[in-house]
């Protein structure tokens, strides 16, 4: 089937300048926050849930792909259109439905970005807790389909811990809901099925999620150290003391040089690594939970503790957090971040590993990351016009990733497979768990048209020549 | 016995010793339905060699935990095994370092919470029963109580699972770290999967720290509008309780000896506050100027008492009277209080004795049913059905639903378990078929007789 005709019947459902197909425009959506690249036939700027059905009928009768893309931030390449076909523009489907306080629910279209929804929940006091760094440009959708995490995940979950239902497309144009404003929907949990799945399973349309209110108060501190050990040892000693805080971030020194370069926060540059480690919740305790948190990175090492004293002080500590990648990206042609998880307590060790990884391949490893969650992002640097040298990176990202398998943890902690991963999955799963996984995958998408070619390559090639 | 389920007997006895197989199986009867074996394994491995020898011979399987949510579902379509997992009852690995803990399915969850309450942690779960629930079903159920509020439910604290899925093949889903988005989130489908997709054999959750200190205020008003006003007050506010209970007169009435209560025939909002000593004086200071300024009076338990209040109120409903209809009703939040005094008042109408209660801060009215006192049997059941169904009917219509959690089968005969299927429900079959071609796995026990 040539292009013309799907484009022409694609313009008559959802309007000729909704649909774009010229070489130039395509090149924009041929890339995202990840490495690879595939140009797309045709881009759709969507609108409703019913003209996104309407799309994919079209697609589906021709045996199209396609991928929804919210805000291309996806660090794995989930919205490259691998296999070629339509890539769905979700943004416009922006808007906040339904608030519902008494229910605590929110209804929401999944091309909001995170950071707005947030902004528009502040003033009637409430918030949806996932707070990806990424926040002002990653769309909701996005957030569900990576299952995405954030600095706050530590105290309060991921994603899926917050989303209620949803509606859904799947690939053959077929308009299903899942889950809902109620709880505990009969039936299997496809809502839970769904969050994470990359965008391989439908689009979704619409997102229910859960909001609470804003925290009563909050206090957020900045915990400095001359070794990398010691502030690493800080975050375990800080839960086995039985404390909860919200957040548990960390940055070393060439991360905190970046961030000082483009955003000037004030942290310090002869440090070797910081913590933003913050506590929320009913006020009365927040002195002492302070008190108590501060002592304990003082004897675990910490040369300074600094207390925010105001708002502007916090807002200044996480603007360097929430900015870290960025900073990064302005000292640097191209990096991979690395996503394992570790089990919080090996993370003294699996650092010092890291650091062992990047001598080895001749590379700079900075480390920005969730450590109450033990989730790693060794970020690791490179030219992307030299090959030689984005061959070592693959060999160390890959490297790194093991080691966090061998430490008992995981290849991604938030921000999925992808393409990225497919080769690691094999690290962690055995051929019958990813048989059982391309199970579900078939039961959403029969015709494996939703963003195909994604997460599972190799198994995926066998089971279509049974 | 017909001579293919001789066969496999004598294959499961080969499989798991003669000890543990009986033919005896009235124990483990499930909506009436008599099981020909009941089989208990004693490894995981041993579970996949027996769903593959049931795999093998076509004989349908149902399993078996603590057998606390055994009433729910509907009938199953054919019953050959029970297999039982009580022996599976061991801890693989304890990491209290990373409040983490992997244990067998059979593993009873009371058990679980003593020994992890010996390093100061513990899983922040309270489902009815909670001694006799197994943590595979706990999963398998998904069942919550009242600490649902600030806890959720299993869903909120699984971190990994292993399978036995129906061919007998062995899988894992999820890990031990608390991020993990390597691959679908397969611990998801298990959970609440009813046993319709395999059988857990092992559950790896998360674990929170013991709180310093615990209290429960109990709020007793004479009205309805009182208590649910101070409920909604609750809400608003910045207060952080782990439960908020609604309990109608009927189940206020029952724990009256229990707990104290000075007044009788009271609506009753209990609220349950963990955490440090500065924060629950605090919340329990504001309660129950509340509570006062709505013209009720509380009561205010702490420490061992605050639990024991909470065993008994989580327990209200239960009862050994096999005419017991149970059902749960899920609605939006905001409706919880309104469908709690919905379901007395449709109930009282019809002339049945009901309790009801509501996790009021979750959106689930649970309301326990039995024939009035002078009621034949056909009209009892007749009102039961008619309040249910009436029940059900609300509660869609604001977008929630009506699950039946316990029933005698003449009553599962008239009123579906689980409700009509909604848009999802293909999409739901086709995974079942994928998972269960032959649909040996609880047949016929979930949403539309999957
Ligand atoms: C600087 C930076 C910081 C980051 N920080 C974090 C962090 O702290 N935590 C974290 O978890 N991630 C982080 N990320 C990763 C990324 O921001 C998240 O994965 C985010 O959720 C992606 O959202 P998006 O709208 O950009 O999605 P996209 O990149 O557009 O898409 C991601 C995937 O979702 C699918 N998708 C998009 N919309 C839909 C839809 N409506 N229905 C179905 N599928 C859909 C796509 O097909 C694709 O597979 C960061 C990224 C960057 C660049």
């Amino acid at each position: 089937m040539s292009n013309k005709v799907l484009v022409q019947e694609l313009r008559r459902v959802v309007g000729e300048a909704n649909v774009i197909d010229s070489d130039v425009h395509l090149q924009l959506y041929q890339y995202d926050a990840y490495l690879e690249e595939r140009r797309p036939d045709a881009v759709v700027f969507v609108h409703s849930t019913e003209e996104v059905s309407r799309v994919l009928k079209i697609c589906h009768a021709h045996g199209v792909p396609s991928v929804p893309r919210g805000g291309g931030t996806n660090l794995s390449g989930g919205t490259i259109p691998f296999k070629g076909g339509v890539v769905l523009e979700m943004i416009r489907m922006n808007r906040l439905l339904e608030v519902d306080k008494g229910s605590l629910r929110a209804r929401v279209q999944p091309g909001m970005f995170n950071l707005e929804l947030g902004q528009a929940l502040a003033p009637l006091g409430y918030q949806y807790l996932p707070d990806p760094a990424s926040q002002k440009a990653a769309t909701l959708g996005g957030n569900v389909a990576e299952n995405s995490g954030g600095p706050h995940c530590f105290k309060y979950g991921v994603t899926t811990n917050h989303v209620a239902g949803m509606t859904v497309v799947l690939s053959d144009g077929e308009i299903v809901e899942l889950g809902g404003m109620a709880p505990d929907t009969p039936g299997y949990d496809l809502t839970g099925v769904f969050v994470g799945s990359e965008g391989t399973f439908g689009v979704c349309t619409e997102v229910v999620v859960r909001i609470v209110r804003l925290a009563e108060g909050v206090k957020t501190m900045l915990a400095i150290y001359d070794s990398i050990e010691k502030g690493s040892e800080t975050v375990s000693a800080i839960v086995a003391a039985g404390m909860v805080p919200a957040t548990l971030e960390m940055m070393d020194q060439l991360v905190i040089h970046a961030v000082e370069k483009s955003l000037a926060c004030g942290l310090p540059l002869d440090c070797a690594t910081v913590l933003i480690i913050e506590v929320d919740g009913l006020k009365d305790d927040l002195e002492e939970q302070t008190e108590a948190i501060v002592r304990l990175c003082k004897e675990h090492g910490a040369r300074e503790v600094r207390v925010a004293k105001d708002e502007a002080e916090r807002a200044l500590l996480w603007a360097g957090r929430r900015g870290a990648f960025g900073a990064v990206a302005r000292i640097t042609p191209s990096y991979l971040v690395c996503d394992g998880t570790v089990p919080r307590t090996t993370l003294p060790l699996v650092l010092k590993k890291v650091a062992e990884v990047g001598e080895k391949y001749d590379l700079k490893i900075p480390n920005v990351f969730h450590a109450g969650d033990g989730n790693l992002h060794p970020l690791i640097l490179f030219d992307w016009r030299d090959a030689e040298q984005k061959a070592r990176v693959m060999k160390a990202g890959m490297e790194i990733l093991e080691l966090c398998v061998q430490l008992g943890g995981t290849i991604s902690g938030e921000h999925g497979v992808g393409l990225e991963k497919m080769d690691a999955m094999h690290l962690i799963l055995s051929p019958d768990d990813i048989q059982a996984q391309l199970k579900v995958k078939r039961a959403f998408d029969p015709a494996d048209l939703a963003n195909p070619g994604k997460i599972f390559p190799a198994v995926q090639e066998v089971s279509h020549v049974q | 016995m017909s001579s293919d389920l001789a066969a496999l007997r004598e294959r499961l006895e080969a499989q798991v010793g003669a000890g543990n197989l009986t033919v005896d199986g009235a124990a483990y009867a499930v909506d009436g339905m008599v099981p020909a074996l009941v089989v208990r394994p004693g490894t995981q491995h041993e579970v996949a060699e027996v769903v593959a020898a049931c795999s093998e011979a076509g004989a349908a399987l149902v399993p078996w935990g603590g057998g606390t949510a055994m009433a729910m579902g509907n009938p199953p379509r054919k019953l050959d095994v029970v297999v039982s997992l009580e022996r599976l009852d061991r801890v693989v690995e304890f990491d209290p370092d990373n409040l983490c803990i992997t244990v067998e399915a059979g593993m009873p969850l009371g058990r679980l919470q003593a020994l992890v309450a010996e390093r100061q942690e513990r899983l922040p779960l309270d489902p009815p029963d909670a001694d006799r629930v197994t943590l595979g079903g706990l999963v398998a159920a998904n069942q919550s109580g009242p600490s649902r509020l600030l806890h959720g439910t299993a869903r909120d604290w699984v971190l990994g699972l292993r399978v036995v899925l129906p061919d007998g093949t062995r899988i894992h889903c999820g890990g031990r770290v608390i991020k993990n988005v390597s691959g679908y989130d397969m611990n998801k489908l298990f959970i609440r999967s009813f046993g319709t997709l395999g059988i857990i054999t092992e559950v790896t959750v998360k674990l929170l720290p013991i709180p310093a200190t615990r209290a429960t205020v109990l709020g007793a008003f004479s009205g309805f509008a009182e208590a649910s006003s101070v409920l909604d007050e609750v809400q608003a506010s910045f207060l952080l309780p782990e439960a908020l209970e609604l309990l109608d007169p009927a189940a206020s009435d029952l724990l009256r000896p229990v707990l104290g209560l000075d007044i009788s025939g009271a609506f009753a909002l209990v609220a349950g506050f963990t955490g440090s000593q500065s924060t629950v004086d605090r919340q329990v200071r504001d309660l129950e100027a509340m509570v006062a300024s709505r013209g009720g009076s509380s009561k205010t338990f702490r420490e061992a008492a605050s639990d024991q209040a909470w065993a008994a109120i989580t327990n209200v409903q239960g009862g050994a009277d096999a005419r017991r209809v149970v059902c749960q009703v899920a609605v939006p939040i905001a409706r919880t209080a309104s469908m709690l005094a919905s379901a007395r008042t449709r109930a009282a109408a019809q002339g049945l004795t009901a309790t009801v209660t509501a996790h009021a801060g979750s959106g689930l009215v649970r309301a326990a049913m039995l024939p009035g006192a002078n009621q034949t049997e056909a009209g009892a059941l007749a009102g039961l059905a008619a309040v249910t169904e009436a029940l059900r009917e609300e509660a869609v219509g604001v977008g929630g639903s009506l699950v039946i959690l316990q029933a005698p089968p003449p009553f599962k005969a008239r009123v579906e378990a689980w409700g009509k299927p909604g848009s999802s429900f293909a999409t739901m079959r086709r995974i079942k078929t994928e998972f269960d071609p032959q649909d040996l796995c609880s047949p016929g026990r979930f949403l539309g007789g999957m």
